[in-house]
């Protein structure tokens, strides 16, 4: 049978790319963050019957030195019906470090609505190595999937392995990921996704035992992808490309070369514009074809922090990066990367010991333009009122009241 | 003409310098008395203290700063005195010790680092080996750091004057540090560490013979 070469434009909530996978952070305190997205995507596929949507889509973060969790789940309407659209929940648990190598394990959970009436729903548990330093890592994994509802395939096996590394703002890394399954064909059908016996090669399929009307083939791809996410002020933008590799009967040319890119620009301190465009490849062992996909909307973002909560960790560790940099004749501009709090400020003889808070610019930046000439100061920091402390990555004294300050040293130009 | 868009110039440069002024937070409260906040009793003393500093020709701006830092974590009125006094005593000493043509910055510095316990003999073995212009500012606070970091007093300064007989600059002496700060944090031994990233620097910076007595903490022991 002739493969289907109508357009189509299949609508998914593709603004959950914005999360992307990334496991470059080695996170030193608990975090959660909740989003809510609104907005409408398409994607178009060769094989599938077009879907439009615009969808809402709540989600959650949770991460924690030894766990991290993800979920979201859409709502969307298509022709001003609602219905339960993508839907994820990923747990990922690891170990800890030993001369810089710790276990994880990774569990995923899965939907994804590709047409109208094309539902996929699988099931995904890997475990990996990962060799972590101060800006980089390493890991290698391997796991098994299971797709559910799916007859046309099964003893998938997941093998990958990668590499990042952290180069100022920006986070470079480059995969592969191996998939091996077995594949189902049958005499009548020929899909994007699924193949018929009479089709193939005469040796590409094995006729089934059981039935001969079908065949089978042990199908093997390679997925060889490159990604850099970068967060700067209020942009964050991540893209991702790669190459698949595979003989021609298991990868389609539709499927040979894809890549993908996601923005958000905070306009406010909660509140961010989100986009995203791109090609993904097809997903055989879930039976989703190769799609185009767009999407736009906007995010409400919130980092709750529970009233008289106790901070367990050292409120130092929370402080990702801390910068001072020259912002014009006296002025210094300050930046920090403080995940998951509500409040930052700091005090020193700048400002005669009197706290000014910072303006948070993004999803954890937060800004300060401060009057400081050349010369000698000492600065404290205190994130969400708690204790006076040095910020990191500078050198610090006692300060004659049980604690310390920083030192800076601005240089005249 | 000409003049005209001379003039367009200048009023447009004032207006952006205006503008990225107006955008720094003006951060100090000029409108009250910052050391109001304190009982009559510790203000008379801190003032007493501010004019004795003005007489004697020192820096008297890290002792009002030690008062209002006081005032800000709300240390009580005893405590602020204490560490005024022992900020004033500091600034003396380390006068002493760098000369009567040390900077203020270089003066602040060196008071800190008397505060960890190095000695005035020591500062002014310092100040004697280093280059002419060489401000000891930033050599001073990275010494005092590494000091309240667990790096032993004599090896952190020998270190630090080893480093000054080569000539290293200030972002050497900052890049030494965070080496060294890292390393410490990840679990090093602080004497080990400092070390250990000595012998990593440069070799234009490790052109002063090798200080005597410095050795790694466990050879000392031995």
């Amino acid at each position: 049978m002739a493969r289907q070469k109508l357009p189509a434009t299949a609508v998914a909530v593709s603004l959950a790319l914005l999360t992307t996978g990334e496991h470059a952070v080695a996170q030193n305190a608990s975090e959660l963050e909740t989003r809510l997205k609104a907005g409408t995507s398409s994607s178009r596929s060769p094989s599938v019957v077009p879907f439009e949507a615009r969808a809402l889509t709540p989600s959650f973060r949770y991460s924690s030195p030894h766990l991290k969790a993800t979920g979201s789940a859409s709502a969307q309407t298509v022709n001003q019906r609602w219905y339960v659209g993508d839907a994820e929940f990923a747990a990922e648990a690891a170990t800890n470090t030993y001369h810089g190598i710790r276990a994880e394990i990774l569990g995923n959970a899965s939907r994804v609505q590709y047409d109208v009436a094309g539902i996929s729903q699988q099931l995904d548990l890997i475990g990996r190595l990962h060799l972590i330093r101060e800006n980089g890592g390493v890991w290698l994994g391997s796991g098994i999937v299971r797709p559910l509802r799916i007859t046309t395939v099964s003893n998938v096996s997941v093998s990958s392995g990668g590499v990042w590394t952290k180069v100022g703002p920006a986070t470079i890394r480059a995969s592969f990921t191996n998939w091996a399954f077995t594949r189902f064909a049958s005499n009548d059908s020929a899909t994007a996704t699924d193949f018929s016996c009479a089709s193939s090669a005469t040796d590409a399929f094995n006729a089934s035992p059981s039935a001969a009307s079908s065949c089978r083939r042990e199908s093997v791809l390679t997925d060889l992808e490159g990604g850099v996410r970068w967060e700067h002020h209020r942009y964050e933008v991540s893209a991702r490309g790669g190459h698949r590799f595979g003989q021609s009967i298991d990868v389609l040319p539709t499927s040979r070369t894809y890549g993908s890119a996601q923005a958000a620009v905070w306009l406010s301190s909660q509140l961010a514009a989100v986009g995203s465009a791109g090609r993904e490849p097809a997903q055989p062992t879930r039976g989703i074809p190769a799609r185009n996909i767009y999407s736009l909307g906007v995010m409400l973002a919130y980092w709750p922090i529970p009233r008289g909560a106790v901070l367990v960790e050292s409120p130092a560790n929370l402080v990702k990066a801390f910068e001072m940099r020259p912002a014009g004749v006296a002025l210094q501009r300050l930046t920090a990367r403080i995940g998951g709090v509500e409040k930052v400020e700091v005090m020193g003889d700048f400002s005669d010991w009197a706290p000014v808070p910072l303006v948070r610019r993004g999803r954890d930046h937060w800004e300060l333009l401060l009057p400081m000439g050349a010369g000698v100061h000492h600065i404290n920091m205190r994130i969400d009122g708690g204790k006076w402390i040095a910020p990191p990555g500078v050198p610090t004294i006692r300060d004659d009241f049980n604690g310390e300050v920083g030192v800076l040293v601005i240089k005249g130009s | 003409m000409k003049n005209s868009l001379i003039r367009s110039g200048i009023v447009a440069a004032t207006l952006i310098a205006g503008a990225t002024l107006l955008g720094a937070q003006d951060v100090r409260d000029r409108s009250g008395d910052p050391l109001g906040k304190l009982d009559p009793q510790t203000r008379y003393a801190v003032e007493l203290m501010l004019d004795s500093a003005k007489l004697a020709g020192l820096p008297y701006g890290p002792l009002e700063s030690k008062a209002l830092e006081g005032i800000s974590k709300r240390a009580s009125g005893r405590d602020i005195l204490v560490a005024v006094r022992r900020v004033l005593r500091t600034l003396r000493d380390a006068r002493s010790a760098l000369g009567p043509l040390a900077s203020a910055d270089e003066l602040t510095a060196a008071a800190g680092a008397l505060r960890v316990g190095i000695s005035g003999a020591e500062l002014t073995h310092l100040a004697s080996v280093r280059d002419g212009k060489m401000s000891l500012t930033v050599p001073l606070i990275v010494l005092s750091d590494l000091v309240t970091r667990g790096v032993p007093r004599d090896t952190a300064s020998l270190t630090i004057n080893q480093l000054l007989r080569g000539g290293a600059a200030d972002d050497d002496f900052l890049g030494l540090w965070r080496s060294v700060e890292r390393d410490i944090v990840s679990g090093t031994d602080p004497g080990v560490a400092l070390l250990n990233r000595v012998r990593q620097l440069p070799p234009r910076v490790q052109a002063g013979p090798p200080a005597a007595g410095v050795r790694p903490p466990e050879e000392a022991k031995s």
